[in-house]
């Protein structure tokens, strides 16, 4: 049984605002993730390869808060976090505040892969990349029209989910069980719109916005990051699941509407557990999500 | 009641007397680290040790006198991390390990059990006390963790003065940094199957602290500077909220130490609490299974201090040893370096 879910961020997503285009173009980018990353398992893949092609494909993708499209910091500039999580044997790699790498999470699977680390932070993590033979690419490949016009909006003080479509202000994501069983899980997200140069979510930390565990749950968070990482909200699911047997929807239910909620936080997540099951919940208006399994389900939803 | 014999009597009134005066007076305690794994017993003479523990103490009695004169364990951990920040014996603030490009590059945080709230900076290379900029950044922004030149210009919208990097290098750590780059080029002579960059260096030593106030808060501070000839912005467990920092009133506050790839990945600080919280094991029981259970199992070295709400104290390590000192307003004091504590 192998199953995959995918997320395109979660918040303030007003029906009214959505236009029918643009929904089309949300719903067509996350279906693409999905089954990207689910032909990686129907042929077999690992579910590691299944939740980085499907992370790939949201970063590669402009209407998506990651990789190019990404929320630009207060300076105008895109900076970019990740981090993939291999629940075999707990490995773990994460980049955060890179402003010149275009897969962020390939970057992020390298430093797992290929140094001893976890996490690598700023100039020191692109130039770890281009010991890595990655192609550095300028800033401004990641900045479009409408991040550019979100971030003035910000800054004049106005809310911009009134003024201009909307777009994810979360993250992207991806949780996959393989059919040998192995759970992994990925994030990825340019942060928030008009952040504070430096600022990191809980997207890039292990526990928080990303966690991975065999035979326990893989989660990907998406939301107020902050609070994510004060709840460390990932790993709460999985201990929730391994200690007091709480089934994985129990945990995510418990995490987003009792200790988010009474931390004041709100935002969204995807889950997988050891047998497959995908629980895809959260506690704003809308998160943009994707599931599919080898049981036949497949579904984009919004609201 | 009036054949019980007298030695009984005297034991249950010196209870009853206890019980009393600890009802009056809530407990305050306070439990610093200085790095697991830190020094060999061989290559320690009695001069160093002395120094050592001279800093441990200095700092374990900073934090306790804020907890004895009624501040709260925000205060008391912030008083002695700052304490071995300013000491250059200890892997944290002056006298910090060096890069690879031989900077000190700082990461901090701290945890606030009540709330819970947090704050943490990594990668910094201009900030005297990290631990106060981490605080800052709690008490002064919405975000949890700043990195590098963007938590700098947060650090000098706050008014915090920044120092020359010249400041955190001392002779001790420019030497390490010249061992460790000779053992890196003898490594890379052979067939390295990862890239090599030094983390097996022998400077493990964080700081960190854990307190309980009289108001019943608990609070956890952690400082370091990492790897000796690390690179790549790397960045280890200190600064990370779960992994090597963790505060919650509910449950325990915990400080780490060690390899912190290990603690990242086991989410280690956090775990502790869940295993008290969910498995309703004791603080002992917690900091045994996550430091000899699971790090161990990992692979992993390394320690930890954890406190809980009842004022109870581990401190448990599978290093070599672990340079601690713990004291609480029960009359313990103890001052630890190795297996056995000695002295008191």
């Amino acid at each position: 049984m192998y199953a995959i879910a995918v997320h395109g961020g979660a918040g303030a997503v007003p029906r009214a605002s959505l236009s029918a285009e643009r929904e089309r173009a949300y719903r067509a980018g996350l279906e693409a993730a999905l089954d990207g990353g689910y032909a990686v398992l129907e042929r077999g893949g690992s579910s590691l390869d299944a939740v980085a092609a499907a992370v790939r494909i949201l970063e590669d993708d402009g209407a998506f808060n990651a990789g190019r499209g990404a929320a630009l910091t207060r300076d105008g500039a895109a900076e970019l976090d990740a981090a993939i999580m291999d629940g075999r044997q707990m490995r773990a790699g994460a980049v955060a505040s890179v402003r010149h790498v275009k897969n962020p999470i390939e970057l992020a699977r390298r430093v797992m892969e290929k140094s001893r680390h976890v996490l690598l932070v700023g100039s020191g993590a692109e130039e770890f990349a281009l010991e890595e033979q990655f192609t550095l690419v300028p800033n401004h490949y990641f900045r479009t029209a409408e991040r550019i016009e979100q971030l003035e909006f910000e800054r004049r003080g106005q809310r911009v989910s009134d003024l201009v479509p909307p777009a994810p202000q979360g993250t992207v994501g991806a949780v996959a069980r393989d059919a040998d069983g192995n759970l992994a899980a990925a994030t990825s997200t340019g942060g928030l719109t008009n952040k504070r140069p430096g600022r990191v979510g809980d997207s890039p930390i292990v526990g928080a916005g990303t966690y991975a565990k065999n035979g326990v749950c893989a989660v990907s968070a998406t939301g107020h990051g902050e609070y994510f990482i004060r709840a460390v909200a990932a790993h709460h699911v999985c201990a929730a699941v391994e200690y007091r047997g709480l089934t994985l929807q129990q945990a995510v239910h418990e995490l987003l509407h009792d200790i988010l909620r009474g931390l004041g936080g709100d935002g969204g997540l995807i889950a997988v557990n050891r047998d497959g099951q995908l629980v895809l919940e959260f506690s704003t208006e809308g998160m943009f999500r994707g599931a599919r399994d080898a049981r036949g389900l497949r579904e984009i939803a919004i609201y | 009641m009036s054949r019980r014999p007298p030695a009984l009597l005297c034991l249950a009134l010196l209870a009853a007397a206890a019980a009393a005066s600890a009802g009056a007076e809530p407990l305050i305690a306070i439990a610093i680290h200085g790095g697991a794994g830190v020094i060999e017993p061989s290559k320690m003479t009695p001069a160093k040790e002395a120094s050592y523990r001279a800093g441990l103490a200095a700092a374990l009695d900073a934090g306790y006198a804020v907890l004895e004169r009624g501040g709260s364990s925000l205060d008391a951990v912030t008083a002695a991390v700052r304490t071995m920040e300013d000491d250059p014996q200890f892997n944290a603030g002056r006298g910090a390990v060096l890069n690879h490009e031989g900077d000190a590059e700082l990461d901090a945080a701290i945890m606030d059990g009540r709330g819970p709230r947090a704050g943490a900076v990594a990668a910094v290379r201009h900030v005297k006390n990290p631990i106060e900029l981490a605080r800052l950044v709690m008490e002064k922004s919405p975000h949890v963790l700043l990195v590098a030149e963007g938590a700098e210009d947060f650090a000098l919208e706050q008014g915090v003065v920044l120092v020359p990097r010249s400041y955190f290098r001392v002779p001790a750590r420019e030497r390490e940094l010249e061992e460790e780059r000779r053992a890196e080029s003898a490594r890379q002579k052979g067939t390295p199957t990862t890239r090599a960059d030094g983390a097996d260096g022998n400077s493990m030593g964080t700081v960190g602290a854990v307190a309980l106030d009289r108001a019943g808060n608990l609070a956890a501070a952690t400082s370091t500077g990492g790897l000796t000839n690390k690179r790549w912005g790397r960045v280890g467990d200190s600064p990370l909220i779960g992994a090597g920092t963790y505060a919650n009133n509910r449950t325990c506050a915990v400080s780490g130490t060690g390899q912190g790839e290990y603690f990242i990945r086991q989410v280690i600080a956090y775990d502790v609490c869940a295993l008290i919280e969910y498995r309703q094991l004791s603080l002992a029981q917690a900091a045994h299974e996550v430091i000899h259970g699971k790090l161990q199992r990992a692979g992993g070295e390394g320690g930890l201090i954890a406190l809980d709400p009842a004022g109870d104290i581990a401190m448990d390590f599978n290093s070599v040893g672990m340079f601690r000192g713990a004291r609480d307003s029960r009359g313990l004091r103890e001052i630890g370096m190795y297996r056995e504590t000695k002295g008191k």
